[in-house]
């Protein structure tokens, strides 16, 4: 199993307050911040392009939903794993079965989903 | 020819004693049968006038006329056995051979002792002197026949009983004379009470019938009243030949106008594709055990709209075997509840994911002021500082519906909370909507501009002011926070929560630029940030 230090995570998130937090959990986990991204262009931007190991999403972005760039993580291989006030009930239909941190969530819950994505890829 | 002609009023006039007896016999048998089939005539006039009557008193009425002509009785009465609420006396009456003023100074007829035979339906009273029958007389006060009352001696009284033995009232006959009513009499009477009491009982049915009919439209009316305000449509299923009629309203709820055809085969092809099996299931359970059929589903219209509609219907009519042969239920467009509760089940999803975004949000305060405090006694004074601010903005987007709120507004409030709402002047020319997202992250952004300023800069002296300006330049809010008349200002030693959340965090998630400077003169704060980033969803 990867160690998550040195772990590439792109984080999209668009509350400032909660983005924040997210990073210093992150951060204190060892992990390498790619983004944040608040918006679904630059996202999408970094999904396709961008050197990142794992996603962590949340799945809305100012009212749009994030499935495009979770499609886009896929095609690339790259894990991810949403994070979301709405719970399971918020991930559409063919991306039901993915990692689903219900926010808010503690340090110990992203360090557990963010070892299952790292596993999917071992 | 003479002594013939001689000889035969001889003859005649030899037997005139004889002759004269059978003569006089002859003449009594003759006017007696005269007088038979004129009885029997107006019998037949009064049965074929009785067994056409539609109406009760008439009926009654021809009768009395009848049969005091055919008995020859001078006064003729029927009494209705309707008794009073004393339960003694009978009101209605007909009469015949006596002006209803005879009777009119009267009170009514009693149940005494003459009169109950008649009113208990015990039988026939006839006699040839009523006033020296033992009955007769026994009643207080008057004993016997009031003063003035039409001088009866003979007397006929005839029940009359339909068939199921219920007493309808007494036909009465008198006569002033005594010996005036023979059995033959009584015989006849008793055959037209019969006649009465049988087309009364018609008369009442037809009646009866008639109100029943009247009644059941009524119902009608009001259940189609009832439907027709509810927007209800009514249908019926033939469960053998599966025909189904469907009203007008039914018809509509389907998408259908009330002159075209609407089988049970166009009914089935209408329900959605998805609910089909289910609702063909359902109806089979209603035919099979009788079940109440009570089902929601969607239909579409010719037209392609989609509906929900609400059916519920029952058997109608069970076949001797048990078996249903007749569902017949009702069907009601629900399309604006269904509508209605879809948009609870998004509103109170979305509430819940505001929620915890919301404890996210708060969690996330309690960490990093957490981390940037000097010394944990006075994480509480700064939390609960942070707090608060977040509960103003939401305070101000929760009157507007959580759709935004104006940026003035948004710092108003924030000021407000440090009370220096009277130290900061504004100068912009046109407000900004703000999304709800971006209406939590300046608030809190200015919250942490005024707590730092309140300690270390211009809201810290009496003199020190704060101006707010901003300007709008091709898309992008430029916004300026500018202390002045405050103390000299040093850059402080680290780093805060304030500092980070302005300068990453509001960068960040407002996709734009926050640059803090410690000008000795006071802190400016400049921020340029996309509209787009900042304007709720249109």
């Amino acid at each position: 199993m990867k160690t998550l230090s040195a772990l590439k995570v792109l984080v999209v998130e668009d509350e400032a307050l909660v983005s924040m937090l997210v990073e210093d959990m992150l951060t204190d986990l060892g992990c390498t911040i790619v983004g944040p991204a608040a918006e679904i262009e630059e996202a999408l931007r970094l999904a396709t392009s961008a050197d990142i190991d794992a996603a962590l999403l949340d799945v809305n972005l100012g009212g749009r939903p994030i499935f495009p760039v979770a499609d886009a993580l896929r095609a690339r291989g790259v894990p991810y794993a949403f994070a979301s006030g709405y719970g399971e009930a918020g991930i559409s239909e063919d991306h039901k079965g993915a990692s689903v941190l219900q926010k808010p969530f503690r340090e110990a819950d992203l360090r557990r989903v963010l070892e299952g994505l790292v596993s999917q890829t071992a | 020819m003479a002594s013939l002609a001689e000889t035969e009023v001889r003859e005649v006039g030899a037997r005139e004693d004889v002759d004269f007896d059978v003569y006089s016999r002859l003449a009594a048998a003759e006017r007696s049968l005269a007088e038979e089939i004129r009885k029997s005539e107006t019998l037949a006039r009064v049965s074929e006038a009785v067994a056409s009557s539609h109406d009760v008193d008439a009926c009654v009425q021809v009768v009395i006329d009848g049969a005091r002509e055919i008995i020859g009785a001078a006064f003729g009465a029927f009494f209705y056995n309707v008794v009073d609420t004393d339960g003694e006396s009978y009101a209605l009456y007909r009469l015949s051979g006596a002006s209803p003023e005879a009777f009119a100074a009267f009170p009514n007829v009693r149940k005494t002792e003459v009169f109950a035979p008649t009113f208990n339906g015990e039988g026939v009273v006839r006699s040839d002197d009523i006033t020296l029958d033992p009955r007769y007389g026994r009643n207080a006060p008057r004993h016997g026949m009031p003063a003035g009352h039409l001088p009866v001696r003979s007397y006929l009284a005839i029940p009359v009983a339909n068939r199921q033995g219920e007493i309808l009232g007494g036909l009465f006959f008198g006569h002033p004379e005594a010996g005036r009513f023979t059995a033959r009499d009584e015989n006849l009477v008793v055959g037209m009470g019969a006649q009465v009491a049988a087309t009364i009982d018609t008369i009442k049915v037809n009646a009866d019938a008639r109100e029943e009919l009247i009644q059941r439209r009524r119902a009608e009316e009001r259940l189609k009243f009832a439907l027709d305000s509810g927007r209800m449509g009514s249908w019926d299923l033939d469960v053998a030949t599966r025909a189904y009629e469907a009203s007008d309203l039914c018809k509509l709820n389907y998408g259908r106008r009330p002159e075209e055809s609407f089988g049970f085969a166009d009914l089935i092809d209408t329900i959605h594709p998805d609910d089909r099996p289910r609702i063909l299931t359902s109806i089979e359970a209603a035919i099979r055990d009788g079940a109440d059929y009570d089902v929601e589903y969607r239909v579409v219209h010719p037209n392609g709209d989609l509906r929900w509609l609400h059916a519920r219907g029952r058997a109608a009519t069970i076949a001797d075997d048990g078996g249903v042969r007749r569902l017949a239920g009702v069907s009601l467009d629900i399309t604006g509840r269904k509508r209605a509760e879809e948009r609870q089940k998004l509103l109170v999803n979305e509430l819940n994911h505001r929620v915890k975004n919301s404890l996210a949000t708060v969690q996330s305060i309690a960490a990093q002021t957490l981390r940037s405090v000097a010394a944990p006694e006075f994480f509480r004074e700064a939390f609960e500082s942070r707090l608060i601010a977040l509960s103003q903005t939401h305070d101000l987007l929760t009157r507007e519906s959580w759709e935004g709120a104006s940026l003035r507004e948004v710092i108003d409030a924030e000021m407000h909370a440090m009370a220096g709402e009277d130290r900061v002047s504004f100068d912009y020319e046109n407000d900004i909507r703000l999304s709800p997202k971006a209406a939590v992250a300046l608030g809190m952004g200015v919250h942490e501009l005024a707590t730092n300023a309140s300690k270390y800069g211009a809201l810290s002296t009496p003199d020190g002011r704060v101006t707010v300006a901003w300007t709008l330049d091709r898309d992008v809010l430029r916004l300026t926070w500018t202390e002045k008349d405050g103390p000299e200002v040093q850059p402080p030693a680290r780093r805060g929560f304030g500092v980070r959340l302005l300068e990453r965090g509001l960068a960040a998630e407002l996709s734009g630029a926050v640059d803090l400077t410690y000008d000795a003169a006071g802190v400016v704060c400049l921020m340029a940030l996309p509209l787009r980033a900042l304007e709720p969803d249109t």
